[in-house]
Order: C-alpha cells, then structure tokens, then sequence
C-alpha cells in the first residue's frame, strides 16, 4: 500500500518515487503546482477510489497523511 | 429529484458561428514565456481558440448563426413562438439580449423570449425550457441561441485561466415530432460553491468602481487580475466535476433505462483536455465515441457542446443517432441528457 501511493505519487509529481519521503510536506516539492494539483487529486480517485472535499484534502500536509488516508479508506 | 423526461420534442437543426481571428496558443506570449505557456498548454490541450474582436458580441455570434441555419433550413421566420438566449457574457445587463435578437432576425412581436444566465451547463437547461413549452403545446418552434465571449472574462495576465477559454455561439431549432421519440434529462445545482468560478464585481453586490477594474498582482506566481475578471478554482472545480458528473452520468442513465452501449456518441462540455480525458477514462467510454473540440476551440462555456456536435458529427448524424451530453460548471451547476438526433440538419461552422 505505502509503496504503490508513493509510487503514484511521484509519477502524478513527474518526481523518482526515491525521491518522495514519508515526512515530505508534498506541497514544498518543487513540481507542485495547480496543475500537478490535478494530477495527485486524479490519482486518489482513479488508483484509489477516493473521492474527497478539497476541504479535506487541503488538511492533508505530509506523504505520511496521504498514506493514512488511503489505508483508512481502504479498511 | 431533478429527472424529467420528454416524448416527441427534438432538435431539428443546428448551426454555428466562430470569430474568424484564431489564436495559436503556443505563441501568444504577450505576457508568459514560451516554456511557461508549453507547461500550461500541454495539459489543457487548448492549440488554438477564436477571440471575437471588441465590436462582436455573443449575440452577433449567434445571430449569424441563426441566420445561418433558418435560410439553410427554409423556415418562415413568422412560425418561431420562442426564443430563448444563453449567455453570461450578454449585450447589455438590460434590456435583455433576446428581446435584442427578435428584432434583429426579423421574429414577430408575438415571440416569447427571455435569457436565461447560466454558464456551461446551460445548453442542457435551454433545452429543458423549450422542450417543456412545446410539450406544453402552444409552442411550435423555437430557437435557442447559446452564445459566450469567454475571452473578454478572464485576465490574459493570469496563467490559470488566460490560455483556456474562446468565443463561439450557436443555433438550434427545437421542435415537436414523433421522430424524435424520448428524451431524459438530469439538472443540478450547488450554490455553496459559488465561489469556485465567478466575477467577484460589476454586478448590484459589489458594483463597478476604479478599485474594482484596477488590476492587482494575486498570488505568488505573478498573476495578474482585477475583480472584474472572471476567477476559476481548478483544482476544487476538477475535484467536484470528477466526483460528481460521474455520478450524474450513471443515475440518467439509470433512470432513462437506455443501455451505455446503445449511446452513439457522448459529448461532454469542453472544459479542458485534462479534464475531459479523465471523465472518459473513469467513465470507460471509448475514444471514437468521445467527440472533442478542446484544441481547436478551446473551452467556450456553454456553447462547447452544441459546438462539438456541429463540429464533429456533421458527417455522422444521417438516420437516427442517441446522444448523451454532459454539462458542468460555474454556479456550479451540471446536468446530463440523452436525446435522439434524427438526420438533424447540421450547417457548417461559420467565420465572422
């Protein structure tokens, strides 16, 4: 599961999922713009089935919290 | 629960209007540079748009095209009982734009005609109206003109919305038939979400004023704007539109009973092609059903889906074909509606 979100992550990003750290604020990421904003939103519904509030979404800071959201929507 | 459903009312014909300036987005570097445009464009898909020049409005976009298409059509402007305008880029804030029209194409004073504000789902309300006037029997035909000049909207300084919207109108005669068999339609409406696309000034809540039309550096990247252009929250408005005309799309069909596979075609407002390719994809729609004017029209409101139909399928409509479209955005508002075309006459897409 943290691989395969890390892994979507970083090619929603244009990033080498080496690059992408639990830790990581994913808005600081260089490549983070409105545009790859679309990509990530993108990759939560179509690899994950997440559909969520931007009001939520905004909440979200680090790899790690996007991580928890997966798992928590999945169990 | 917004579904309805018509019997014996359909779209005769239609036609289209274009400004004949085109833009060719991958140049137009009044403001960004090149690579910054590239980044932008490559993901909206937008290669060229038509900008209408400071002296066409919607209204003579779509009066061109109404011209068009009752010549074309052979129809005595005397038997038109209605006419409906769709715009929220209109003439004047009042009188309205359609009473404008009557005069101009030559309709009797005996005409009903109203405009009705609203942006990229509004060729689906339009419809709706008509279809429910002539249903209601007094009406025989009518037209409804859905015109935009997005260009004028939005601020050319901001990267988010700058390289995406063009101008367009088009024309389409509505009329009672029992070739036209069922139709089913599905209209929505959320006003907690206003905010995500509007002009925050120049109308009765925060009039016009010098501070509202002087324009302001509004974010980190350097866009600029003022409060009289038009404002988009991407990345909330993709978030909504991927959760939510999905759902839309898969209730209408539900309630209309007709099968995804006996749909021909399936045209989706243009919003951009990044968008449009994810509804595609997650909806599981193939590619040749997709019809798509995004890269030569850009994203012009409510008149891209009746655009793309012109555009598109003018080769594809002879006999009887089902189409489903689907409409969202600003207000934020969205529908979805299948009808059936029967040898609609389609008129070829005019420059002006």
């Amino acid at each position: 599961m943290k691989e395969k979100l890390i892994s979507a992550l970083a090619e929603a990003l244009e990033m080498d999922a080496s690059q992408v750290k639990h830790d990581d604020i994913f808005r600081d990421y260089e490549n983070y713009s409105s545009l790859t904003e679309l990509s990530v939103l993108a990759m939560l519904d179509s690899d994950f089935g997440i559909e969520i509030e931007m009001q939520e979404f905004n909440n979200y800071k680090t790899v790690e919290d996007l991580i928890n959201l997966v798992s928590s929507k999945q169990n | 629960m917004s579904l309805i459903s018509f019997n014996n009312v359909g779209i005769a014909g239609m036609s289209a209007a274009v400004p004949a300036r085109v833009i060719n987005n991958y140049e137009y570097d009044l403001y960004f540079d090149k690579k910054d445009i590239k980044e932008v464009v490559d993901k909206i898909g937008v290669t060229e748009r038509r900008f209408a020049d400071e002296n066409t409005c919607s209204s003579d976009l779509c009066h061109a095209a109404a011209v068009k298409l009752l010549t074309d059509m052979n129809i005595n402007r005397q038997e038109i009982d209605l006419l409906i305008f769709i715009s929220q880029t209109p003439d004047y804030r009042m009188p309205a734009t359609s009473v404008l029209l009557q005069e101009r194409l030559g309709l009797p004073s005996s005409t009903i005609t109203f405009d009705i504000n609203l942006g990229c789902s509004a060729f689906l309300y339009g419809l709706t109206v008509a279809y429910s006037m002539i249903t209601s029997g007094s009406v025989k035909k009518a037209l409804v003109l859905d015109g935009e000049t997005r260009s004028k909207v939005y601020s050319l300084k901001d990267r988010k919305t700058g390289f995406l919207f063009g101008d367009g109108g088009v024309a389409a005669l509505v009329e009672g038939g029992e070739k036209y068999g069922r139709s089913w339609f599905s209209l929505n409406s959320d006003g907690s979400r206003a905010d995500l696309i509007k002009i925050p000034a120049g109308g009765y809540r925060t009039m016009s004023s010098c501070e509202t039309i002087t324009e302001k550096v509004v974010d980190e990247y350097g866009n600029i704007r003022s409060d009289e252009h038009g404002y988009m929250n991407g990345a909330d408005v993709f978030n909504f539109v991927i959760r939510e005309v999905p759902k839309d799309f898969n209730r209408l069909l539900e309630y209309s009973g007709v099968e995804k596979d006996a749909i021909d075609y399936f045209v989706f407002h243009q919003a951009n092609s990044y968008i449009n390719g994810f509804l595609a994809k997650k909806l599981k729609l193939p590619s040749e059903k997709v019809p798509a004017t995004i890269h030569k029209y850009g994203n012009t409101s409510s008149v891209s889906i009746p655009l793309t139909i012109i555009s598109e399928l003018r080769e594809k409509l002879q006999g009887k074909k089902r189409v489903l479209m689907s409409g969202f955005g600003v207000g934020l508002t969205w529908g979805t509606a299948i009808i059936s075309l029967d040898n609609c006459h389609i008129g070829e897409e005019i420059e002006i």
